[in-house]
């Protein structure tokens, strides 16, 4: 009880030096890091959600990622709605379609799952492209406006980097709650024994499909939230929004931490959030650095920083059984 | 009053190969009931599709009067049918603890809302779950190791894990696959003491074996497939003796020489 107690402690004092930053320096540079790790841990905690605690392999994130962007971006340059409706409609769109493609693929399995994933995002690039008419094809949505949101008694314009920095940041912090609360919680103890065991899982009257629905769509609901305020910071929307790239650090960040770990995961996001700014330097080469570290930490590192917490748990079982004759 | 499991011209096909051919028994309540028979008789093959984790291509079974025909193994296993594997499964990386936890959480009645919004009346069913788990660790001998992660457990132990999880949610029948199958001779008393302190509490067990001695001990009735047909169906007195039982475990010729000798 105390050791939670100190951890929600550790976790409070954490949100609240991050929220500080902005009045404690002006630097634009780390508030763009700042939001780089805010949007990339709610794709990546969805991500750690579907794949790490209930063992579904997806590329989809991305997807669910741009749909958010675009259809927010349509519904405030088109139809003038706000970025709150915007983005919370761009959300429940990826939701749906995550739900589509979920349910008509894990019918089959979890194999037919990723490849379906895949192909969605590849899809969803060239939709953007190709449908002119309704994403304004290569170009995409340029100089998106300076988008207001109407607080209770208070009107919000976010026309500096803080402003998003505090959005993306505080809506990262509801985003990680919600996905504690699931891990947390006995659903999350149902998705690891999916992950772990289908079949004992379902001996046990677990339904593998609700659970992996649900988890598809908490994961795309948030992660199309995300995209909506993101295009925002960016003030345009085109197709590389679905780019790979994305998917790739996504992973990174899943696999260095610690599949099924919630703080690895977070931790990793942490870290390597930097990770793209720090290799812009070469664009072409960033592909291949991506998969060499991949590779290393497979090899040197297998299951995360989460994975090698899990060990020491184990061996430390294990001692005792050792010296009983 | 009727049986607990009526099991009516049960088939299954594996592409040309039939697998189960009209297997049709029945299984009172509260007995231990013996599924014997030779390698690729179709033992497994009738666990697997009355526990719905294989469709059948023909035949009905009722548990309790209810038909279970067709549903998928999950709500087979919420009607109140359990079963084990015959490959020894666990959730390696969850304690011994949550491993039994989650085996009855889908029947409880408290659904996702209550879960994540952890009300009273989950927080107290969770704690009626972790403390029927712990007397069920203690019945299999596991009590000590009840925060450990089950990949720490042996294979013997892991039998009797998956045992103890397969009763967690209070079936009224559970289906055994192989319980002792590659157990030291130690662990296969110890089995059978549990099983026969469950069945003491009531449950109604099927038990599919190789070892034709375990079943004989444990089983009040034994069901003999061949060819995924049933070829026998008694006490272990009668099947012992049977001469169909004993062609198609020794031979034919064997058979008729053991069958002079014993008269």
């Amino acid at each position: 009880m105390t050791r939670g107690w100190l951890g929600a402690l550790g976790a409070l004092l954490g949100v609240a030096v991050l929220f500080a930053i902005p009045r404690l320096t002006g630097n634009e540079y780390l508030l763009a890091l700042g939001i780089s790790f805010a949007t990339f841990s709610v794709l990546s905690g969805g991500l750690n959600l579907v794949y790490g605690y209930t063992g579904l392999l997806s590329f989809a994130q991305v997807g669910f990622f741009g749909i958010g962007g675009y259809t927010a971006a349509l519904l405030v340059t088109e139809r003038a709605w706000s970025l709150w409706a915007g983005a919370v409609a761009g959300g429940v769109l990826a939701a749906l379609v995550g739900l589509v493609i979920g349910y008509s693929s894990l019918r089959l399995s979890r194999h037919s799952f990723a490849i379906v994933s895949l192909s969605f995002a590849l899809l969803c690039m060239i939709v953007a492209r190709d449908w002119v008419s309704l994403t304004r094809g290569a170009m995409g949505i340029p100089g998106l406006p300076v988008p207001g949101l109407d607080l209770p008694g208070w009107r919000w314009r976010l026309s500096r980097p803080a402003d998003f920095y505090y959005l993306l940041l505080g809506f990262a912090v509801m985003a990680q709650a919600l996905f504690y609360v699931v891990v947390s919680s006995r659903l999350g103890r149902a998705m690891r024994a999916i992950k772990l065991n289908e079949p004992l899982a379902q001996s046990h009257g677990i339904d593998p499909l609700r659970y992996k629905l649900l988890a598809i769509a908490l994961s795309a609901w948030l992660a199309g939230i995300a995209g909506g305020f993101f295009v925002f910071y960016l003030t345009i929307v085109d197709p590389s929004i679905f780019d790979f790239y994305y998917t790739e650090t996504m992973l990174i960040m899943v696999i260095i931490g610690g599949p099924g770990s919630f703080w690895g995961v977070l931790g990793s996001s942490a870290v390597l959030a930097a990770l793209p700014d720090l290799l812009r330097f070469t664009t072409d080469l960033r592909m291949v650095l991506y998969g060499a570290v991949l590779i290393a930490a497979m090899l040197i590192f297998p299951g995360g920083v989460g994975g090698w917490l899990d060990r020491r748990r184990l061996r430390r079982w294990r001692r005792p059984s050792l010296t009983t004759p | 009053m009727s049986s607990l499991l009526e099991v009516r011209g049960l088939t299954k096909r594996y592409l040309g190969l039939t697998a189960v051919d009209g297997v049709t028994f029945d299984v009172e309540r509260g007995s231990v009931v013996g599924l014997i028979g030779p390698n690729g008789s179709g033992k497994s093959t009738i666990v697997d599709c009355v526990s719905g984790f294989q469709p059948a291509h023909g035949g009905q079974w009722m548990l309790d009067g209810r038909a279970l025909t067709g549903w998928p193994a999950h709500r087979i296993a919420g009607a109140g049918l359990t079963r084990t594997f015959q490959t020894v499964r666990a959730y390696d990386e969850l304690s011994l603890l949550d491993n039994l936890c989650v085996a009855t959480q889908e029947s409880d009645g408290v659904g996702w809302l209550a879960s994540l919004a952890r009300t009273r009346r989950l927080r107290s069913t969770e704690t009626a779950a972790a403390a029927r788990a712990r007397g069920l660790l203690a019945t299999v001998g596991l009590a000590e190791y009840a925060g450990a992660p089950a990949a720490m457990l042996s294979y013997g132990q892991r039998k009797l894990l998956a045992i103890a999880a397969a009763m967690m949610a209070r079936p009224r029948l559970v289906v055994l696959d192989e319980p002792v199958a590659g157990v030291n001779p130690t662990m296969v008393r110890r089995i059978e003491d549990v099983i026969h302190q469950f069945n003491a509490e009531g449950v109604t067990l099927i038990i599919v074996e190789h070892n034709v001695d375990f079943i004989m001990s444990l089983c009040g009735r034994v069901i003999v497939l061949e060819a995924g047909r049933k070829i026998a169906d008694g006490p272990p007195s009668l099947i012992r003796n049977d001469p169909r039982v004993l062609a198609a475990y020794l031979g034919q010729s064997r058979a008729t020489e053991i069958s002079h000798e014993r008269g």
